[in-house]
């Protein structure tokens, strides 16, 4: 008797693994047939169109109906819109994690964290649609701006959005330093502050690391908030308050309107192809950025 | 030597006296304090600001009414209906996929390589930006397998976003069991499936479950991975089908599309009133994950959290 139920329970337990293996197993699957099928559908603007890739990479005229496919002005916005919502969201991002991890009292802790996660969950659009009824009048009243839709309002929105996620894990790079660094700075007479920056954001410099590039994937994917905001025009940002476009917000105004097959469609994949190998880069510095901690 | 020298003197000067020190500390201490408060007083005036617009806007007709393509006075009824659909099809094929893949990661995996290659997937799927998975979607889906715009469409290509989401929630909540229970039941002659099952999985379903509640937050809200696969449309014959193979747009991409295609002359009131709605549902999300998780881990462990 007994020994049924053991063998019946063996065999349950070699059924659950091979179960469990499976489903970690499609997530294998599901990466690689996204890599593979994006690569493959991303690189026909150049060997089907024949459009040389350092003109898709470095020239600015995108013109699909007269064979022009240069994302530069795509790249740039992107890489510019990035910049000042790390710049800006970044330190003020790592400033609040500090905060909850050394100074922030209890009390402080229960009314910040909800309002931080109420914050990851307020939709994109939401965002957006923020940005469009109080940023975007608000520059174009406030300053020479004509319309008010442009970088400064894209990276302001953004960096509000990239925040939760630097707070979050900066405040744990904070939390996992041993408490004896701490102790041991303060008991040499180091007032707190002098603690945070000569002891605790050195230490914790690879998690913050990891806390600003997963910032910046969050950024660089970031799409319809600022889509919304930036001004979707083809051209090179000139001035903090010139509208550009980028990457994920041109592929989201002009997809719904290219024919499959066409040329346009195909230089929107390669822009999408292009945006994962980005984030596939990020991952792989925050590995390297993890490896020097241990 | 020659170090020695060097390093002293800088140290000294760097350090100032006593009472520099002390008030450069207490600036730094009321700096980061206005600064972790603007956070808070930032979202209470976002919520106050997006409740002060959009409350006119939230009619019976407007809530439970249907959209209309050209005039004014449409609703947004269909809209909040397929978002919940959509919402309920992501997690009916989510859950159980990666709760598995995270039990197996947590409870089963020796290091190597294979787990190395599932860890830098899920890592890889979860920075990948939600437009470019809407892109994938739209290959596979409505290219590939010929579906158009679909519910269904869209709730697959949301299963891939959210995987590694909660792969990781539910790796979370099964690290913080306590190995001692695991050591008990397996102690008493249970199986490692046994012990997951029994034990470990009833002591962790508290955690999961707020994790859960969470992301459906977010998959409510999910907008640019949506526009390419489920589409801009609801059917108009019948806007509350119950057929997965029909298109479905959602409230978040309804809030998007009569902004930015749409020519309705009351686009304001419509953005105004989506907003709020799509608001109110992310607060109560986050406040229902709290407590079904405080009190399921209540019911199952017989502890509080």
């Amino acid at each position: 008797m007994i020994a049924v139920q053991a063998r019946r329970s063996h065999r349950t337990e070699r059924i659950a693994v091979i179960g469990l293996r499976l489903a970690a197993g499609f997530v294998i699957i599901a990466m690689a047939a996204l890599l593979l099928y994006l690569a493959w559908e991303g690189t026909k603007t150049f060997y089907v169109d024949k459009f040389p890739l350092w003109k898709f990479l470095f020239t600015t005229s995108f013109d699909p109906d007269n064979k022009q496919v240069g994302a530069g002005v795509f790249i740039v916005g992107t890489i510019t819109v990035t910049l000042f919502a790390i710049l800006v969201g970044g330190p003020f991002g790592i400033a609040v994690g500090v905060f909850l991890s050394e100074i922030a009292p209890r009390r402080m802790t229960q009314v910040l964290k909800p309002a931080i996660e109420v914050m990851v969950g307020i939709p994109s659009v939401v965002y957006g649609w923020l940005g469009l009824t109080l940023l975007v009048p608000l520059i174009r009243t406030r300053t020479s701006s004509p319309s008010g839709f442009g970088l400064a309002a894209a990276g302001i929105v953004l960096a509000i959005m990239i925040l939760p996620t630097v707070i979050t894990l900066s405040e744990d790079a904070f939390r996992s330093l041993p408490g004896s660094l701490k102790e041991g700075s303060l008991a040499l007479g180091a007032t707190r502050f002098q603690t945070i920056v000569r002891v605790l954001l050195p230490s914790a410099s690879s998690g913050l690391a990891v806390a600003l590039i997963l910032g910046i994937a969050r950024a660089i994917g970031e799409t319809l908030a600022i889509q919304m905001v930036i001004g979707n025009a083809t051209q090179l940002p000139l001035g903090i308050f010139s509208p550009t476009a980028a990457l994920t917000t041109e592929i989201v105004t002009d997809m719904p309107g290219a024919t499959e097959g066409t040329l346009l469609e195909h230089a929107l994949f390669s822009m999408a192809f292009l945006l994962l190998l980005i984030a596939m880069l990020l991952i792989v510095f925050v590995r390297l950025a993890l490896r020097k901690r241990t | 030597m020659a170090a020695v020298t060097t390093i002293a003197p800088r140290s000294v000067s760097a350090t100032g006296s006593v009472r520099n020190r002390r008030i450069a500390d207490m600036t730094a201490t009321v700096v980061l304090w206005v600064m972790a408060s603007s956070i808070i007083v930032m979202l209470a005036a976002f919520i106050i600001y997006m409740v002060y617009l959009g409350w006119s806007a939230l009619t019976p007709s407007f809530i439970f009414g249907v959209p209309q393509e050209t005039t004014a006075g449409g609703g947004i009824g269909p809209e909040i209906y397929n978002s919940f659909y959509i919402l309920i099809l992501t997690l009916v094929f989510t859950v159980p996929i990666a709760v598995a893949a995270g039990i197996y990661l947590q409870e089963y995996s020796q290091p190597g390589r294979f787990r190395g290659v599932v860890q830098f997937s899920a890592e890889s799927l979860a920075t990948i930006p939600s437009v470019v998975m809407g892109l994938f979607g739209l290959l596979v889906f409505v290219y590939l397998f010929k579906w158009h715009f679909t519910a269904l469409g869209g709730a697959l290509t949301l299963t891939l976003l959210n995987l590694p989401a909660l792969m990781r929630v539910t790796q979370e909540a099964l690290s913080s069991v306590p190995d001692t229970l695991r050591e008990a039941s397996m102690g008493m002659g249970g199986t490692k499936w046994q012990t997951i099952t029994r034990v470990v999985l009833p002591s962790a379903i508290g955690r999961m479950t707020t994790g859960v509640v969470l992301i459906a937050g977010r998959i409510f809200g999910e907008t640019a991975a949506l526009i390419f696969t489920a589409g801009l449309s609801v059917p108009y014959n019948n806007p509350y089908s119950l057929s997965p193979w029909r298109p479905a747009e959602t409230l978040a991409v309804h809030l998007w599309y009569s902004h930015s295609e749409s020519i309705v002359p009351d686009v304001a009131r419509i953005g105004n009133g989506s907003a709020l709605v799509l608001l109110i549902m992310v607060l109560l999300f986050n406040l229902s994950a709290r407590i079904v998780g405080r009190q399921l881990t209540k019911r199952f462990t017989g502890r509080a959290e």
